[in-house]
């Protein structure tokens, strides 16, 4: 037995939650050939089939590029200081892929560790997830090496498998209960288990490489490709490193968090001009360090879903897979 | 207590410091009157106004900005205007691009001696800038789009031309060659899906040629990780190959320490391929194959022209809709092999010249200034549009600026390896039809 949910059905649900005011971001043809999550303006926005993922990753709606943390005005001889965005209207991530759900439970750890990040919490509370289980994958997806797969429902409120004319649906949550309730069949049909790509490396291999090679000549031969620019980290879905700028002038202002990235050679440059990353080998390192051990180690799993991005991002063709998987021919 | 019912422009006057400042000083001493609209900020020489300033004028809520100096034979440093004079008149085209308001953008040469003019002008520009209202339409949408292109048929990697097999079979031979004799310690060439740097002979067999070659390897050449690798020998299309004269020209190679293999080549049939008219590699030191189809005689610049059918308010919303998906990676800048700068104006803080912010003051401002930079040195390749996760056509910026070198000055970067630098020299018969 199982619920399920015509593809009608989704649509005039989709209509609705427009039209109660609710915030909906889901994958929209940007332009030709051009797929990204983006804010719903109407319900046809939204597509749904013909693509393998979005280019970009669902993270941007809990920890956007840029978020404002507070503005300062000067007001005769005293500075008032207001919080960011302090109201953020209820949203639905809709049709994201699995391997974008399952990103925000990871995030989770980083934004609630030593510090309860506020902003971040704000909008991931008033986020429900609805994802969309893939059906396709290209020569980029690696999800089945991280312990994922198409179906995989972490991070989900809800998923939605694909059964042709409508959809199964699996309400995972209380929230995503809620958003269904009553507008869901029972029926007997359910969505066959999908294989999703071949496992391509071992996770506890590159553990054990990344821990015990630290100072292998792999680092630099596998990565001369790289030429330093951050695709990969901001369609990452996992990758959450910002930089604080502040910006305005004298009387006004704002101080705000953007999207920064471990390969931009500024990074982890000091003010004396040392570099203790002084180049793109050991910042590739850093990068899978960070997922596949520092992170694991703290909190208990990779930061990484699968989804490649970085690979699929790459102008040069390189991201993490071929590095990764690179490591099983040393 | 009177209403204020009329519209007060601010203005912003970037004026050098020999000649239009003490133009303006003279008409304040002669008491004579003009509008309190214009704030001047002076500077050392128009040569030294930096295009940032003007953007920054306008970021800051300016209604119209003015840039003067000393006529042209009267510069303190002997040739600033002049150098300003060819700068100013690329950089308007790029603006008109962006759908900037030429009409709040004024130049002038005014003269220590002039300070009636100074005064007629400040008046003028006052009076017309008074009548345009507010420049509400900065970066602003307004809900036009560029219709969709049709989508182009997603495009698998040709499989490899019999010609394009032979070509591969030739430049691994010659890689052995090198390689082997010592004439080179790593040839940058294309592999399968990523670039390859073979130091060894018996290698080779990694090198590819086939239609997902699209990459400019030429980039490699600024890399330090690469530097270090050796002499190198590298894999240029006609294309690449322009970038090289450039990048000679600008000093940041030696051209006698790099081995250049040129592949003739017949468009990689990807977009960034329909602008190109260069495909028979011309100064390389081995030449690989011959292309078969002569290049299109004018570059296709189609999109180009249809957006410079539309009126500035509605060009401007077209680049703020595209910019907003930028989330500054700056693979555009990265992937460019003209991008040199140990750091770049971006990453530099002290003070901020670009907001490194996702906003439309820090990418309008960056995209600006990335263009800008390549004025009269890109070589079109195409590779930031290619490299853009967000899909923004970055190559009509560049493409715009080609244009306007052609234009006005009769020349196209990289393709004469005699040719001075575009910006960096100058003619006392630059034309100058915008300065009043």
């Amino acid at each position: 037995m199982s619920e399920v949910l015509s593809k009608a059905g989704l649509r005039v649900l989709v209509k609705e939650w427009v039209a109660q005011g609710k915030t909906i971001a889901g994958p929209v043809q940007t332009k030709a050939g051009l797929v990204l999550y983006g804010r719903l303006d109407s319900a046809d926005d939204v597509v749904l089939e013909g693509f393998v993922r979005p280019v970009n990753s669902a993270k941007e709606f809990v920890f956007p590029r840029r978020e404002v943390l507070c503005r300062y005005q000067a007001k005769g001889s005293k500075v008032e200081l207001t919080n960011g965005e302090v109201d953020v209207a209820p949203q639905i991530l809709l049709a994201v892929r699995p391997c974008d759900a399952a990103a925000l439970p990871i995030l989770d750890h980083v934004f609630n560790w030593d510090f309860r990040d506020e902003a971040y919490n704000r909008r991931r509370a008033a986020t429900t997830v609805v994802s969309l289980a893939c059906t396709a994958h290209d020569e980029s997806c690696f999800c089945t090496s991280v312990g994922l797969g198409p179906q995989a429902e972490r991070g989900s409120d809800a998923m939605l498998l694909d059964l042709g004319d409508e959809y199964e649906l699996r309400c995972l949550t209380d929230k995503g209960r809620a958003l269904f309730a009553g507008r869901t069949q029972t029926s007997e049909r359910t969505a066959t288990p999908s294989l999703g790509p071949e496992p391509r490396f071992s996770p506890e291999r590159i553990k054990r490489f990344v821990d015990e090679q630290f100072a292998s000549p792999y680092w630099q031969e596998a990565t001369l490709a790289c030429l330093g620019c951050g695709a990969c980290a901001y369609t990452c879905p996992t990758c959450h490193c910002f930089d604080i700028v502040d910006e305005g002038n004298t009387s006004h202002g704002e101080r705000a968090r953007n999207w920064d990235s471990c390969q931009f050679s500024q990074f982890t440059l000091h003010a004396s001009g040392h570099n203790p990353r002084p180049d793109q080998g050991s910042r590739q390192r850093q990068r899978v360090l960070h997922k596949f051990s520092i992170y694991p180690e703290k909190f208990g799993e990779i930061l990484c879903t699968g989804c490649g991005n970085c690979t699929r991002n790459c102008p040069e063709g390189q991201g993490m897979l071929t590095l990764l998987a690179g490591i099983d021919h040393v | 207590m009177s209403e204020v019912t009329q519209f007060e422009p601010k203005i912003i006057a970037y004026v050098c410091n020999w000649c239009t400042y003490l133009g303006a000083d003279l008409a304040g001493t002669t008491r004579l009157e003009y509008p309190a609209n214009v704030r001047i900020v002076r500077l050392p020489c128009t040569g030294r106004i930096d295009f940032n300033l003007l953007i920054k004028a306008f970021e800051v809520g300016a209604d119209a900005v003015l840039v003067s100096g000393c006529h042209p034979g009267d510069c303190h440093y002997t040739t600033g205007n002049y150098h300003a004079r060819r700068r100013w008149m690329l950089f308007r085209d790029l603006l008109d691009t962006l759908g900037f308001d030429l009409r709040r953008i004024h130049f002038t040469w005014i003269s220590a001696a002039e300070g009636r003019k100074w005064q007629e002008q400040i008046t003028r520009i006052t009076e017309e800038t008074r009548k345009l209202g507010p420049y509400r339409e900065l970066y602003q949408k307004n809900g036009f789009r560029l219709p969709a292109p049709s989508p182009p048929p997603p495009k698998p990697p040709e499989p490899a031309k019999p010609t394009m097999a032979a070509q591969e079979q030739q430049l691994r031979e010659t890689c052995t060659r090198l390689l082997t004799d010592g004439t080179v310690q790593v040839v940058i060439g294309y592999g399968a899906g990523v670039p390859v740097f073979i130091r060894r002979a018996e290698d080779v067999g990694k090198l590819v040629w086939n239609a997902g070659c699209q990459a400019n390897l030429t980039t490699y050449l600024k890399r330090r990780e690469v530097k270090r690798l050796g002499k190198a020998a590298v894999v240029v299309k006609g294309c690449d190959e322009r970038g090289l004269v450039i990048l000679e020209k600008e000093s940041q190679m030696d051209r006698a320490a790099l081995r250049v293999l040129g592949m003739a080549c017949d468009g990689m049939g990807q977009p960034k391929c329909d602008d190109c008219n260069v495909r028979q590699p011309r100064f390389a030191d081995e030449i690989i194959g011959k292309a078969a189809a002569p290049p299109p005689e004018a570059p296709h610049a189609a999109a180009l022209d249809d957006l410079m059918l539309k009126s500035p308010a509605e060009r401007m919303s077209f680049w703020a809709q595209e910019f907003e998906r930028c989330v500054k990676c700056y693979a555009c800048r990265q992937v460019c092999p003209l991008c040199y700068c140990e750091r770049c104006i971006v990453d530099k803080n002290l003070p901020v010249a670009i907001d490194t912010s996702a906003t439309s003051n820090g990418n309008f401002a960056w995209h600006i200034t990335r263009a800008f930079h390549l004025a009269g040195r890109c070589v079109g390749c195409g590779e930031c549009t290619r490299a853009c996760p967000a899909g923004i056509p970055l190559k009509l910026l560049n493409l715009t600026l080609a244009h306007a070198a052609e234009k006005h000055f009769g020349y196209q970067a990289g393709m004469d390896p005699k040719a001075e630098p575009l910006i960096g020299s100058y003619a006392l018969t630059d034309k100058e039809d915008f300065i009043r």
